[in-house]
């Protein structure tokens, strides 16, 4: 494929539930997994379908997104012909009552972006919904049905997902195989219900018809998201196609499933379905010295990134980059992020530490699986000194 | 901008006494260190003293070493008109020119260096292991307005015989240079580190080239004739830790130094990082059967078995019941299950099926080598 996809990525997600871990961040670059960022997924599956370019369009600050994402090189992006990586912040203006309005600058960034572009498809994505989606499958599934509009989904119960869910179900015409004819936000569905057609937060749609839905959204004053780009082809009755993807999939909703998230990368199955499959997940490499185990360290059932230091007893936690975990010191079930120190003695159970994060001698936290705590970046965990 | 120094990298070494090590590879690009190839210190100590134009000059089996240091990005070398550039043998109307010795090799690459026009070059040697300063080494050469430094480090007496050793003055200056004399008269040892002021050693090499006099060698031919002709050769004095793995043994045993956090190289200084590759790969995986003590273990590794003392590199996986004590385990082997591993360096993508044993004994060490399979089915003999 050279050239055929133009990707826009809708980072405006609800951080809300995810705060104070999105206080600085989109969810788009939280920390995933001892070295990846959530961003690096939808990112692997563009370079896997070989695109060349993409728009982001963040609504806060992006300087996390932007540090990790760089010239695009990782995945591919920073070809000279006609690749790059097309950042557009600050876009969304909150009013008074809390409606949200966008700007005209908004919807000409993105007719810019998508008539440059070299690209038969443009392709809609958004980074809370984790997978390791091969683009080509879709596009494929696109041109057979000869579709306006692909929509991604995966079959999952209604209990999995929060009760104020943001994502959306697609229901199917009996009559035309794969044609979805109706679109129902979560919040409608009951919890008992089963086998739902929830969207993934991934699109495929021409580039004539994008631009057709584009105008109407600026007319509307719509976000271009992958639910209002629905729920115009369906007012449109145009052929709108559901492509089921069956590979792991997690929703980053709130803190709860976040930290499920990565204490499932704990499962080797939910491992290898994400990170070994065919297409590799790639991330922004930084130089780091292999992570070093003391005399006295015990590790069970757990990841660890590369520069870390590991004199402690670590059990099923997920270990950052240059962490450094003491003699005596006990993690278990945890999330430690890039930069943290855990003094001797200290005893962490269910807990999330934002990057650089110190904990003192002796300090104890202790979570649960259902409210894990979170520490925020930078801060000092004071411990039992008096 | 005009460069002022150029490094030349002399990476076309075999190190056969590496045995199936460089079988394949060459001796610069042997991995170290769980994260390195031995190539990285050099580079990364260019990267680190501010030379950014750096001519990496390779011969022996270069595919690997090539792939390996590429464009010079990963030690973030190519930046405004620098970067790394691999010079290999070519021939020309004057027929092929492989590298008859170390001087010879920068002879045949006179024109690579005279494209940048610098003041001064840099001769390193691709097979070192330490971290140096060359922009304060410079500095010196600067200060005695050199014409020829010599890095050298002072090492123990009873082994000063099996160097190249300079004698030298009270102002440092090198009044005699012996090639491993039986009766060392100094024990300050060449560690084949070299700053020439390029006009002047390019006049050398090119003026008895024309004479068809031999200049093929710095230590054998090169130095002694600076000092024949009273130029200003100078004696840089380094004192850390450095390293010339020659053997399986050395090698062997230089990994194993490395498990000491306290270990002189520092690697995990900020101010003096050494860069290599970084392969994209997952976290380490150690599963609920996983024991580790005393190791060092890189990225992209999965151990559900045993590793005590031991430095393993990436994507290194090691099964249920294994057991990997005092050993090296390059990328990509795999251990399979109760497989037993003491004293050992098991080569990249290596493969050792369940249930076999190797284990180094009376002094040796075990080598398997890179893609190498051990165990399995047997041969019917």
């Amino acid at each position: 494929m050279r050239n055929e996809i133009a990707a826009i990525f809708n980072l405006v997600e609800n951080e809300d539930k995810l705060r104070p871990l999105t206080n600085r961040r989109p969810i788009a670059s939280l920390p995933f997994a001892c070295r990846y960022r959530l961003i690096d997924f939808p990112f692997s599956s563009l370079y896997n379908a070989e695109a060349s370019s993409a728009a982001l369009f963040i609504s806060e600050s992006g300087h996390s997104l932007y540090d990790h994402i760089r010239s695009g090189a990782t995945w591919g992006l920073d070809s000279i012909a006609g690749g790059g990586v097309f950042t557009h912040s600050q876009i969304r203006l909150k009013t008074s009552n809390a409606e949200e309005n966008f700007t005209a600058s908004y919807y000409d960034d993105h007719y810019k972006y998508v008539t440059r572009a070299k690209a038969e498809y443009i392709l809609l994505m958004g980074s809370s919904m984790l997978s390791n989606i091969q683009i080509k499958s879709i596009v494929n599934y696109h041109n057979d049905k000869n579709s306006d509009v692909t929509i991604a989904y995966k079959k999952l119960d209604r209990s999995i997902f929060r009760e104020d869910s943001s994502y959306s179900a697609y229901e199917f015409d009996e009559e035309r195989q794969g044609r979805i004819n109706n679109i129902t936000p979560l919040t409608e569905v009951g919890m008992d219900e089963e086998e739902l057609a929830v969207g993934i937060e991934v699109m495929v749609i021409n580039k004539k018809t994008f631009l057709d839905y584009l105008q109407k959204a600026r007319e509307r004053n719509l976000c271009v998201s992958v639910k209002s780009l629905s729920e115009l082809a369906l007012e449109d009755n145009d052929k709108v196609y559901g492509f089921e993807y069956t590979g792991y999939l997690k929703a980053i909703e709130d803190i709860k499933s976040y930290f499920e998230a990565n204490m499932e990368m704990l499962n080797e199955d939910n491992f290898n379905a994400l990170f070994y499959r065919a297409d590799p997940v790639l991330t922004r490499s930084k130089n780091s010295a292999p992570t070093f185990y003391g005399e006295n360290a015990v590790i069970h059932n757990s990841q660890v990134a590369n520069d870390c230091e590991i004199y402690g007893s670590v059990k099923n936690s997920l270990i950052f980059r240059k962490a450094n975990v003491a003699k005596n010191a006990q993690v278990e079930n945890s999330i430690i992020m890039q930069d943290c120190y855990i003094e001797e003695g200290a005893y962490l159970n269910y807990v999330i530490l934002d990057k650089h994060v110190y904990v003192k001698k002796g300090a104890r936290l202790e979570g649960t699986p259902e409210n894990p705590i979170v520490i925020s970046k930078n801060a000092i965990v004071s411990g039992d000194e008096k | 901008m005009k460069t002022e120094t150029v490094a030349m990298i002399l990476a076309g070494g075999q190190g056969s006494r590496l045995g199936k090590l460089t079988k394949q590879i060459a001796k610069p690009a042997v991995p170290f260190g769980g994260n390195y190839r031995i190539i990285d210190f050099a580079l990364s100590n260019c990267a680190n003293s501010g030379i950014n134009n750096v001519g990496v000059v390779t011969q022996y089996q270069p595919l690997v070493l090539n792939q390996h240091v590429g464009n010079g990005a990963s030690w973030g070398l190519n930046r405004h008109n620098g970067g790394a550039t691999i010079l290999q043998p070519y021939s020309s109307v004057d027929g092929e020119k492989f590298f008859r010795g170390t001087s010879h090799a920068v002879y045949q690459n006179i024109s690579f260096i005279d494209a940048q026009n610098p003041d001064y070059v840099v001769i390193l040697s691709g097979d070192h292991i330490y971290k140096m300063d060359y922009e304060k080494m410079l500095d010196f050469h600067k200060e005695k307005a050199a014409s020829l430094t010599v890095g050298v480090m002072p090492v123990e007496w009873e082994e000063a015989s099996r160097f190249g050793v300079m004698n030298t003055d009270r102002t440092e200056r090198i009044t005699e240079f012996q090639e491993k004399p039986a009766e060392p008269k100094s024990n300050l040892a060449s560690m084949g580190i070299y700053i020439f002021n390029w006009p002047r050693l390019k006049q050398y090499l090119v003026d008895n080239q024309a004479k068809n006099r031999q200049m093929d060698d710095f230590g054998h031919h090169v130095i002694p004739a600076y000092l024949r002709n009273s130029e200003s050769v100078y004696a840089y004095s380094f004192k850390g830790y450095w390293k010339d793995v020659g053997t399986v043994e050395s090698l062997w045993a230089a990994n194993m130094e490395f498990l000491n956090p306290d270990h002189e190289l520092n690697i995990r200084d900020k101010n003096w990082k050494v860069y290599s590759q970084n392969p994209n790969t997952t976290a380490q995986f150690l599963t609920d059967t996983a024991k580790v003590k005393d190791s060092m273990i890189t990225d992209g590794c999965y151990i559900a078995g045993e590793v005590n003392h031991s430095v393993l590199s990436h994507n290194v996986k090691i099964g249920k019941n294994s057991v990997v004590k005092d050993s090296v385990i390059m990328s990509g082997a795999v251990i399979g299950e109760n497989v037993t591993i003491t004293k050992a360096i098991i080569g990249e993508n290596a493969y050792i099926y369940d249930g076999a044993e190797i284990i180094g004994d009376n002094g040796e060490i075990s080598v398997v080598g890179y893609g190498e399979e051990v165990g399995g089915y047997k041969d019917a003999e």
